[in-house]
């Protein structure tokens, strides 16, 4: 799966928040390009990059309840009218399309009588909307909320949601996370320092065994339901 | 939290410790956290299957 990340932020250097995610990009096939720094918009090469990815990934500070102005210039340019319906053949047609967003206020104020008064879905319609338009399949939102308030515990899980919100397929259910760790076992076992390998693949078979035993167990229960409707 | 999964997960704490490189820790971290939700779904439909084979109505 190929995943195009298009970090739109008019001061990159300065955000901590999007070097962090930068650092934090897995080692799959993922393309990312960083809208603000291009000196001029290539649009028939920016078509040609949404075309070959399977996931879009659009990523940027909530300014006033939309993208920064880049973002908005990136999509009045390159997503012609032509190049996403108007000649019916709707190439972004069943991409994903998944919005990664940090704010600077809180999860609470982003709800009715909260402080912003407006949910993230709300404010983020007319992108849903484009999503829609261009038949694509809209991802939930990964919202990230004042990042600089983020303790270490915090930073690791983000690490690997934001992995996993890049590359792993959705719905984010078990059994979907579970292929998404057993695919990067081996290769996370590998780089393991020559004395911790033996409890890296201690570990990963234990893994592997409690999701056997799941799936043994989603079985037996599909075979009692089975006999129960007969 | 069975005795296993307390080693397991003690394992992993200090497996992940040992890790120079961020994303590297966070990887196993986070692989503990799916290890505690294949117990508590194995527990959860464990108990399902016997519910369900439990029907004194069938004896």
């Amino acid at each position: 799966m190929t995943t195009l990340v298009l970090v739109s932020h008019p001061q990159l250097a300065d955000s901590t928040s999007q070097q962090f995610l930068k650092e934090s990009l897995p080692d799959d096939d993922i393309i990312w390009e960083h809208i603000e720094s291009l000196s001029s918009l290539d649009v028939a090469q920016e078509q040609a990059q949404l075309r070959r990815a399977d996931r879009i990934i659009l990523q940027f500070p909530l300014y006033w309840y939309a993208a920064p102005a880049g973002l908005k210039q990136w999509e009045d340019t390159v997503l012609t009218r032509t190049f996403v319906y108007g000649d019916h053949r709707y190439p972004l047609a069943d991409k994903e399309l998944g919005i990664v967003v940090t704010t600077g206020m809180p999860r609470q104020a982003f709800q009715r009588g909260g402080a912003e008064g407006v949910t993230l879905d709300a404010a983020l319609a007319p992108l849903a909307a484009l999503a829609h338009r261009a038949q694509m399949r809209w991802l939930p939102v990964f919202p990230i909320y004042q990042f600089g308030y983020l303790e270490e515990p915090e930073k690791l899980q983000l690490v690997v949601d934001y992995q996993r919100y890049l590359t792993q397929p959705q719905p984010d259910s078990l059994a979907n996370r579970q292929d998404w760790f057993a695919q990067r076992l081996d290769g996370m076992v590998a780089r393991l320092a020559e004395d911790q390998r033996t409890t890296g693949r201690l570990i990963a078979s234990v893994f592997e065994q409690n999701r056997e035993q799941i799936d043994q167990l989603h079985d037996t229960l599909a075979m009692i339901k089975e006999q129960d409707d007969d | 939290m069975t005795e296993q999964s307390q080693w397991l997960s003690q394992q992993i704490d200090q497996l992940a410790a040992q890790q120079e490189k961020f994303t590297d820790r966070a990887f196993w971290l986070a692989l503990k956290q799916v290890v505690a939700e294949q117990d508590r779904r194995s527990e959860q439909l464990g108990g399902e299957v016997d519910g369900r084979t439990w029907r004194p109505d069938r004896w």
